[in-house]
């Protein structure tokens, strides 16, 4: 069973000592954010800012609910030290199953409600994340929902949103994200704005799944419900035709608007640079704003890894990926996101390599919007998740003339890749490359390369005997 | 007393002297700081009166040397436009 609410999940944090309490008074102009970035780059506990500056007391900010793999272990309900590929696994086994969502008509998320002209967003203690940020981030760990107007499907996403005046948002949903797509293909034809609702301090795994690239047309609330083990409570919006998380903290709604835009941006994004995506987002109109008493915000200090971004999109993506090139017929056995890749670089073991499986997985990953740049294809023999093996692999196998191969593209690049240029960004132009650090697939066994490892180099017998004999001759444990 | 604003610029050339229309951002301390106006102002980079308007990169980067602003009109704090589109391009077509 999953956690019912944030607030249960905070409270196992601290039984774990996984969270710590930040009690002074701390200011939302940058000191939370620059507590919370240092924090992060020590791997840090979660931190829970119980007293905001300018804000009431009981307003606070919980930053990087799972930065770390031991605090998204708690959140999949298995212990703090599960290894990094068991809870792949698990995530992996769980990604199919769904829940159908209960619908309650009263809801913790609406216990306080501003609407009409009370609308408020400068209420709520919405940090200035990093110096230099276009404005105030509101929407860095969030659930953005949004509804397609034809056949019903309710998409989850997780997007960043700033306060831009007391009564609307700027976003920055890529513009080739699922939010982008809808809105393009099925609200701004009509010349309609679209509802929205951005849904902030859930409990952890709905936040996960909204990371997760599920196919458009899947209700991502249903596969958070499997995930869970058990179903989200969803209730209706008090302004908006939409449904959202009961027990979340806090949740606007309002429309994004079809015909008018506003100043957006930049923002300290999750590759680790702010690289200058600014004033292409979309506009919100705020129709409604209602928490829960002593409302908890979820902050994402988003910056070089580790944080919940790379941790959580590690995850997310890798098992998105690996099916997507099963279904592609290539012999996939692991992917792996290493969170310091930031999702620009991937893993990929394969059952059996060679030049044409590395283009096929390049194929793969640039076939639609592509997010990411660097791909390294290794044989099954590579532990995928030890990055030890992986560029041991890639400096010796990788034919620097002929191992690697390029896709060049436009239109569909991520606009956040810091390497490509202001103007690439711009006009989604970029580059993948793919990294063959297996060997030719016409190579005879007879001439490959053998490897030297105690593995793979000695007779069973004499490895035997010499873990026999490992204790005793004072080496320590086997292994 | 002066105030101070900031305005993102994709390019510090691309910020005239004189009568323009701008996103600012009110840096007043307190719960409504960076609050968003989009402004018709006159610009100076020299002029020893007017409110402080600090200028900042699309990367966040912080020129050295703030100009000074007089607000002539607040506008609604949108422009015309679609989803996406560059907010700059939008504003020069308003013009």
């Amino acid at each position: 069973m999953g956690f019912n609410d944030l607030r249960e999940f905070i409270a196992t944090l601290e039984r774990a000592d996984e969270l710590v309490r930040i009690k002074r008074e701390c200011d939302w102009d940058m000191e939370v954010g620059a507590i919370s970035r240092r924090n992060f780059e020590q791997s840090g506990p979660a931190l829970l800012f119980e007293k905001i500056k300018d804000y009431p007391s009981g307003y606070t900010i919980l930053n990087g609910p799972v930065a770390t793999w031991s605090r998204v272990a708690i959140a999949l309900g298995l212990p703090p030290d599960t290894p990094v590929r068991k809870l792949y696994a698990v995530y992996e086994e769980r990604r199919d199953k769904s829940i159908k969502p209960e619908v309650v008509t009263s809801a913790p998320c609406q216990e306080n409600v501003m609407s009409g002209s009370d609308v408020d967003v400068y209420k709520l203690p919405a940090p200035m994340v990093h110096d230099g940020d276009g404005g105030r981030y509101i929407g860095t760990w969030d659930i953005v929902v949004t509804k397609d107007p034809e056949s019903g499907w309710t998409n989850w996403g997780m997007y960043r949103f700033m306060t831009h005046t007391r009564n609307m948002l700027t976003g920055w949903p890529q513009a080739t994200s699922q939010l982008a797509m809808m809105m393009k293909s099925k609200y701004l034809p009509r010349k309609q704005s679209m509802p929205v609702a951005i849904v902030i301090g859930c409990e952890p795994l709905c936040h996960m799944v909204a990371t997760d690239p599920y196919k458009p047309g899947l209700d991502e609330v249903e596969f958070a419900g499997g995930l869970r083990q058990s179903a989200v409570e969803l209730v209706r919006c008090k302004t908006q035709d939409l449904m959202v998380p009961a027990r979340a903290e806090v949740v606007i709604e309002g429309e994004v608007l079809a015909d008018r835009i506003a100043h957006e941006g930049p923002f300290g994004e999750y590759p680790g640079y702010r690289s200058g995506t600014m004033a292409e987002g979309v506009l919100v109109q705020i129709t409604a704003i209602t928490h829960r008493s002593n409302p908890i915000l979820t902050l994402s200090t988003l910056g070089i890894p580790p944080d919940d971004s790379s941790i959580a999109a590690s995850l997310t993506a890798a098992i998105a990926m690996k099916r997507g090139l099963k279904r592609r017929g290539i012999p996939v056995k692991e992917v792996y996101v290493p969170p310091e890749g930031v999702t620009h670089l991937i893993v990929v073991s394969v059952e059996r390599g060679g030049s044409r499986v590395a283009r096929q997985v390049l194929d793969y990953f640039t076939a639609r919007r592509v997010m990411v740049s660097k791909i390294i294809v290794v044989d099954q023999d590579v532990d995928a998740f030890d990055m030890g093996q992986v560029l041991h692999a890639f400096a010796t196998k990788c034919h620097p003339g002929k191992g690697i191969a390029v896709e060049h593209y436009e239109g569909r690049a991520n606009a956040l890749t810091p390497c490509f240029s202001a103007d690439e960004r711009r006009r989604l132009k970029g580059a993948s490359a793919v990294f063959d650090a297996t060997w030719p697939e016409d190579w005879e066994q007879e001439v490959i390369p053998t490897k030297s490892a105690f593995a793979t180099t000695y007779p069973d017998a004499v490895k035997q005997k010499v873990l026999a004999n490992w204790d005793s001759d004072g080496l320590g444990e086997k292994s | 007393m002066s105030q101070e604003y900031v305005t993102f610029v994709r390019r510090l050339s691309q910020l005239s002297e004189g009568k323009q229309t701008l996103f600012i951002k009110d840096l007043t301390p307190g719960p409504r700081k960076y609050d968003t106006k989009l402004v018709r102002a006159e610009l100076s980079k020299t002029a020893s009166d007017g409110n402080t308007l600090w200028v900042r990169s699309e990367t966040g980067y912080l020129y050295p040397q703030p100009w000074k602003i007089k607000i002539l009109e607040e506008l609604p704090p949108y422009v015309a436009g679609q989803p996406w589109q560059d907010v700059f391009a939008a504003m020069l077509q308003a013009k």
